[in-house]
């Protein structure tokens, strides 16, 4: 995956915000579900099929203080983490 | 203000208050509103549930599957990713609508009601053929592979047919387990209380019956209301007491129900209503009122939110109680509909009354049932 590569969620899925921008992702299907904090729910907000993983990065530097050097790294493996999981497809 | 979630987990949504039964004890108490929405109006509501990311839907009523089009309302609930219950008296269920469920893959359980061992102690208060239609019912969903949990209300005429409704249940029909609640103060119950609740008597004989075959059966008898939930937490409450030990985490408030912070409910006529036992509490209609604000914002929400603040040393009712620190003040409904008042200790749970009134703590038969 590169960083100029669109991501956008898997809509099966509910997206559900509780507090504080904590979130669940549920599968209606199989129950399956997953938590996420801030800036895994963040970054999944992100996965519109229009925003770049660049972008996302961005954006993540922007809203956030203290973001470590290796940021695109780890965005990048939470990403191909949801992807491998089929929370998540490229678009491009 | 307590911190509350964007939008609940679960909506209750009684989506009829029509019947073909008239159980004495039923606990809904919608009986009196006149017509059920239309299909349409609950389908633009569950639209907007689906968009608020409601996780689940609990079908009720009235008896959900006398509505023809309730395949339609089930169909919309899976388009707008939501899974779903049923709470029924199962005698109008059919192969059809069992496959038909079954087909969604979105069903957690559907709950039938099953209050006797044979057609007699169930018949008495839900009328003559209501048994046979229940278990035909339950072989239906059953033989489609859906979850089925059977609810056995105990009152005045089950009370000593505990140990047949077991046998019958978990070794002749060779279900998984069954939970029980008692009849309540609630819809029509309050009409006919004298006939069909428990004497002090009867929940003493319901709880000591309860455990024993709780330990015989291997906890495969569950209660989060009734006899055998009493039995259990009262004897925790006694043991307590007579310790002297610190309280139990949130006890001495009326901490009792987390309902309001995960649900809410709707009556069949479109009202939003805080949960399925408190009709009267009118939040809002649906599709007029704002589903999120109503939810995060409407002052008896936040009322009922906050009772948890409230502590029962500041109710005459609780004034002397040993139980304090170890009591949660108990049902707010049953407190409404036997106090008028919601932010009240509930009168029916209370081990203090029970006692005076020459009630008796069972003792446990096994460790287990403590936990």
């Amino acid at each position: 995956m590169k960083s100029t590569s669109i991501v956008q969620v898997n809509e099966s899925y509910v997206f559900r915000e509780e507090f504080d921008d904590w979130a669940l992702l549920f599968n209606p299907d199989s129950s399956e579900t997953f938590g996420m904090n801030q800036i895994s729910s963040f970054i999944y907000k992100h996965l519109d099929g229009a925003n770049t993983i660049e972008s996302i990065v961005n954006k993540l530097a922007v809203e956030c203080s203290e973001v470590p050097p290796d940021v695109e790294t780890v965005v990048t493996e939470f990403i191909q983490n949801l992807i491998d999981k089929g929370l998540a497809e490229v678009k491009e | 203000m307590t911190k509350v979630m964007k939008s609940p987990k679960s909506v209750d949504i009684l989506f009829t208050s029509r019947c073909n039964l008239s159980c004495k004890y039923c606990s809904n108490s919608t009986g009196d509103i006149p017509e059920d929405l239309p299909v349409s109006e609950w389908i633009q509501f569950i639209e907007e549930l689906g968009r608020n990311s409601v996780l689940n839907i609990g079908i009720g009523g009235g008896e959900p599957f006398i509505r023809d089009d309730l395949t339609e309302l089930i169909e919309s609930i899976v388009k707008n990713r939501m899974r779903y219950t049923i709470v029924s008296n199962g005698s109008l269920i059919t192969e059809s609508i069992a496959s038909f469920i079954a087909s969604t893959g979105r069903c957690d359980s559907i709950q039938i009601s099953i209050d006797g061992s044979h057609s007699q102690p169930h018949d008495v208060f839900r009328g003559k053929g209501s048994f046979y239609g229940a278990i035909s019912g339950l072989e239906c969903l059953r033989k489609q592979g859906i979850a089925v949990g059977v609810r056995v209300t105990i009152h005045r005429k089950n009370v000593t047919d505990l140990d047949n409704i077991a046998q019958f249940l978990l070794d002749d029909l060779k279900l998984p387990r069954f939970s029980t609640n008692a009849a309540s103060f609630f819809g029509e119950c309050r009409m006919n209380s004298e006939e069909v609740q428990l004497t002090v008597a009867d929940r003493v004989l319901a709880m000591n019956t309860l455990l024993r075959l709780s330990d015989r059966y291997s906890n495969r008898i569950s209660a989060s209301a009734g006899p055998l939930a009493e039995a259990r937490r009262w004897h925790q409450m006694e043991m307590a007491r007579q310790t002297d030990a610190v309280s139990f985490p949130g006890a001495g408030c009326l901490s009792a129900c987390g309902g309001v912070y995960s649900l809410i409910a709707v009556r069949s006529d479109g009202i939003i209503i805080p949960c399925s036992q408190m009709t009267h509490i009118e939040l809002g209609r649906i599709n007029h009122s704002d589903f999120r604000e109503t939810w995060q914002y409407h002052p008896y929400l936040e009322r009922l939110r906050n009772r948890v603040a409230t502590p029962l040393s500041d109710f005459q009712f609780c004034k002397g109680c040993e139980y304090i620190p170890y009591c949660r003040g108990n049902c707010p409904a049953l407190a409404y509909t036997l106090t008028g008042e919601e932010n009240h200790p509930s009168p029916d749970a209370c081990l203090k009354r029970f006692l005076e009134s020459g009630g008796s703590i069972p003792a446990l038969l096994n460790e287990k049932e403590a936990r």
